[in-house]
């Protein structure tokens, strides 16, 4: 049992290594994210100001800053999951796979959760000095960090189910590449990437909340401008929920993808 | 009249080394002062070891790259001046850059090269009509070329770089990744369209049978320069007069010295001699082999023109190697 | 005269060619090209969603409405679709530099650059045209002369594009492969037009009328539409023009330093 752990914490260890490599492109991102951060403070400064509100929501501006710092790391952190799925599927390398003494989920799981952890460790440090340049420390808190260090590991388990069984998608689909955008908006949308659940009009508030992007995005960026522990609860109870229920998705589907790769043979 | 004429041409490349302050440019020189001519349908294979400038010296004379200095004709244009015209008259195969449409049918490439070259309809058909006949492409014209085996590929491929009928053309490395078979078609193409329709060829390659095959002139460059130039035949002919001997020992042999005799390897118990038939005879050698240990296994084999180009390779800097008889140590 | 018009005549014809081909190429996989034209649909009207999330939310951002941030979506989704679905390749500008790629389009007889833009075509970026179209249509309800002020601004808002991403596709003869920055630079430049103007001013404005031209493509378009004016509408074309020739200047410059591919990936 241990032994198997051990195993795959390696493969996130290396997937966490080879990406370190990536400079360039991790610069040429945070410059992106510097950009989005600019024009976010600029429409919200507007916004609270023509609302004459210093709280919109539960947040005021300089908290609704740090919330979309943490949203957008959440989101751009994201890793391939689903292309390379796709490739893998395509090229008749998961044949290949399958034949190592290791789960191919598992695998890639674990390989996604290494990469994410450092992608998301980039941004979310370029995030700060960008946010710190522009609005200050305002609302940092120990326990802040906490929680939103308690909320992630689901988060991204969560939403690596997604784009997995998205990149399942290969078996039957021509491309993916589609539906693929179409659940990164899903996760931009209902996840609260712009604007937090609670500036959404009552009507779809719900609707929305009851989604499992919101506890992807949403929920661990909430608590970090936001700490509260009963929240965190609510939010564990919520993850582990829709994290059964993928599962099954996963599960289910891959045992007919598994079948397909033996009929095809790879 | 030539097709083409290269007065002194050169490339340099500025290479930059190291990172941070510390930062220099170095000069590489890809090409140095070349020159040569090829008269018009000649058949020429331009070969050299990785790195030596040949495709440099094929991208200056089809106008992709500018030279640092020098000049160069090719159909009476200067290719970098005048690309565009050029490209008219000039076709070319880059190694495994293919110029058809992955997921079309060799026919759709076809059709839209006969709008990039801005061919009548009438020329165009007729042109086309004949390739497909001559390179055999009835069968796979309407298949799309990703289903197409590399041989099928290759062939229309050519047969697309021939299309607008050109004066001159260039192969890089065509034979890549070919079997056997696909190769010898190949060379046959070729070949025969040199011969009938006098088509300029001026082709590189790594395997000797595409040089034997297509070429009746062999350039050879290194380091930028032309260290030989003459007939096929010639080069055949002189750097022949020797065999490769391979010996096989039981026990460690005793050293062998036979003038005429180069060892090319050695390890404790076998050898790889190059015997020069001219001042040794090949019985004799053997007969010393023997004498020096307990034979195992003896193969005797000519050499491949790869090994003859890459003893003109090590000669480079040795002015009278016109006179020197190679393999004498 | 005569000639130079013969001459663009023949261009129009092969770029039709072109796109005959490559529709003809994209169909070969049908359901992957009538899902990814959807997907690029639904992608943006995802974004105007949110816009009218936050606009019954908050109904004016300084003086602008949801109305004008639809229309925005609309002209930039409509000229970055003209832009990429006809001239797909100016995207591959620094990837065909770096690994030595325009070999192959040197060696036909045409003019280079406009020969390499009409070469390729994207399947999305329909999707994003067939969407601003559509949106402006139905949503805003346009009479006849802003649907066609909006067609024309549409090829405006796609010369500004793609002249943009040719200038920044060629420093990659200056600096090596710039694909990275090159689409961080587009997002940067789609992010900007794409946010109500309002809320931007002084130097940053600036900068959205040079370096990064979201002034273009998003400000002036939006005061067209919204005051029906025509100077706006020549200072999106002027804008693009200018920015053309610069482009132009700046990939020809660097096509005499092109070094087709790096001398480790020259193959001897």
């Amino acid at each position: 049992m241990i032994a198997s752990l051990r195993k795959y914490y390696w493969i996130a260890l290396m997937a966490a290594r080879t990406n370190l490599a990536y400079v360039g492109e991790v610069a040429a991102r945070s410059v992106f994210l510097a950009i989005l951060l600019y024009i976010y403070l600029r429409l919200w400064t507007i916004t609270y100001a023509q609302s004459n509100a210093t709280r919109l929501g539960d947040l005021s501006l300089e908290q609704m800053l740090w919330y979309l710092v943490a949203t957008q790391s959440i989101y751009m952190s994201t890793p391939k999951v689903a292309q390379n799925l796709d490739q893998d599927v395509r090229t008749g390398t998961l044949a290949v796979q399958l034949v190592r003494p290791l789960s191919f989920p598992l695998y890639y799981l674990w390989n996604a959760l290494g990469e994410r952890s450092v992608r998301f460790g980039i941004t979310f440090l370029v995030g700060s000095i960008v946010a710190l340049i522009l609005v200050g420390p305002a609302p940092l808190t120990v326990p802040g960090y906490l929680l939103l260090l308690a909320a992630l590991p689901f988060a991204f388990c969560l939403d690596f189910l997604g784009y997995f069984l998205v990149g399942l998608g290969a078996f039957w689909l021509e491309d993916t590449s589609g539906v693929l955008l179409i659940y990164q908006k899903s996760v931009m949308l209902a996840g609260g990437l712009l604007i937090p659940m609670e500036l959404f009009p009552d009507s779809i508030k719900p609707i929305v909340q009851a989604l499992p992007f919101s506890s992807i995005v949403y929920g661990p960026a909430h608590l970090f401008v936001h700490p509260d522990l009963a929240e965190l609860g609510n939010l564990l109870l919520k993850q582990g929920v829709a994290i059964c229920g993928f599962t099954v998705c996963v599960w289910f589907v891959w045992t007919l993808a598994v079948k397909r790769v033996h009929a095809m043979g790879g | 009249m030539n097709a083409i004429e290269l007065h002194k041409l050169r490339k340099t490349y500025t290479v930059k080394q190291g990172s941070g302050f510390g930062r220099k440019t170095a000069e590489v020189v890809a090409v140095d002062d070349i020159s040569f001519e090829i008269p018009e349908g000649q058949s020429v294979a331009f070969i050299g070891p990785n790195g030596a400038g040949k495709s440099t010296t094929i991208k200056m004379l089809t106008g992709i790259l500018h030279p640092t200095s020098g000049e160069a004709s090719v159909l009476g244009l200067v290719p970098w001046q005048d690309r565009s015209k050029l490209a008219y008259q000039i076709g070319a195969v880059f190694g495994q850059r293919s110029q058809l449409w992955y997921h079309l049918p060799p026919s759709d490439t076809f059709e839209l090269l006969a709008r990039v070259y801005n061919i009548g309809k009438n020329d165009y058909r007729k042109r086309r009509d004949m390739l497909i006949e001559r390179f055999g492409l009835a069968e796979f014209l309407n298949t799309a070329v990703r289903k197409l085996s590399l041989g099928q590929r290759m062939r229309a491929e050519i047969a697309a770089s021939l299309l607008h009928n050109p004066k001159v053309l260039f192969l890089d490395e065509p034979t890549i990744g070919l079997d056997v078979v696909a190769c010898q078609e190949l060379r046959d193409l070729v070949s025969e369209w040199n011969r009938q329709e006098g088509l300029t060829v001026l082709l590189t390659s790594h395997d000797a049978g595409d040089i034997e095959a297509v070429a009746k002139r062999v350039l050879v460059i290194n380091y930028g320069r032309v260290v030989l130039d003459d007939r096929v035949v010639t080069v055949r002919r002189r750097y022949m007069g020797s065999k490769i001997l391979g010996v096989k020992f039981h026990e460690i042999p005793r050293e062998i010295r036979i003038p005429g005799v180069t060892v090319l390897k050695a390890s404790s118990y076998a050898m790889k001699l190059e015997v020069n038939t001219e001042v040794a005879s090949i019985d004799r050698v053997i007969h010393k082999v023997i004498q020096a240990g307990p034979v195992a296994d003896i193969t005797i084999e000519d050499p491949p023109l790869e090994e003859i180009i890459a003893h003109i390779y090590s000669r480079v800097n040795e002015p009278d190697y016109e006179e020197e008889v190679i393999g004498l140590s | 005269m005569i000639r130079y018009f013969n001459k663009f005549i023949n261009y129009l014809g092969l770029a039709l060619a072109y796109m005959r081909f490559n529709l003809r190429a994209q169909l070969e996989y049908r359901q992957a090209f009538i899902s990814q034209v959807v997907a690029m649909f639904v992608n943006d009207a995802f974004w105007v969603v949110f816009w009218c999330l936050f606009f019954t939310k908050f109904p004016v951002v300084r003086g602008w409405t949801s109305k004008d941030v639809i229309t925005l979506w609309a002209i930039n989704a409509a000229g970055y679709g003209i832009a990429f679905s006809f001239f797909r390749n100016v995207n591959n500008i620094p990837y065909l530099i770096a690994r030595g790629q325009l070999d192959s389009w040197m060696l036909y007889p045409r003019a280079l650059l406009p020969h390499l833009l009409v070469g390729t075509m994207s399947a999305t970026a329909i999707g994003d045209a067939i969407f601003g179209y559509a949106v402006y249509g139905f949503f805003i309800r346009p009479d006849i002369p802003h649907m066609l002020l909006f067609v024309l601004l549409s090829f405006g808002v796609a010369l500004v594009f793609v002249s943009f991403s040719i200038l920044v596709g060629s420093l990659s003869f200056y600096l090596g492969n710039v694909e990275a920055l090159g689409d961080q630079m587009r997002g940067a430049l789609v992010a900007f037009s794409t946010y109500p103007a309002s809320i931007f001013d002084g130097a940053i404005k600036l900068i959205l009328f040079s370096f990064l031209p979201a002034g273009f493509v998003g400000y002036l378009p939006a005061q067209a539409l919204r005051e029906l004016s025509f100077i706006p509408v020549l200072e999106v074309f002027a804008g693009g023009f200018v920015m053309s020739c610069v482009a132009t200047f700046v990939f020809y410059y660097g096509l005499s330093r092109y070094e087709s591919g790096s001398l480790m990936e020259m193959r001897g």
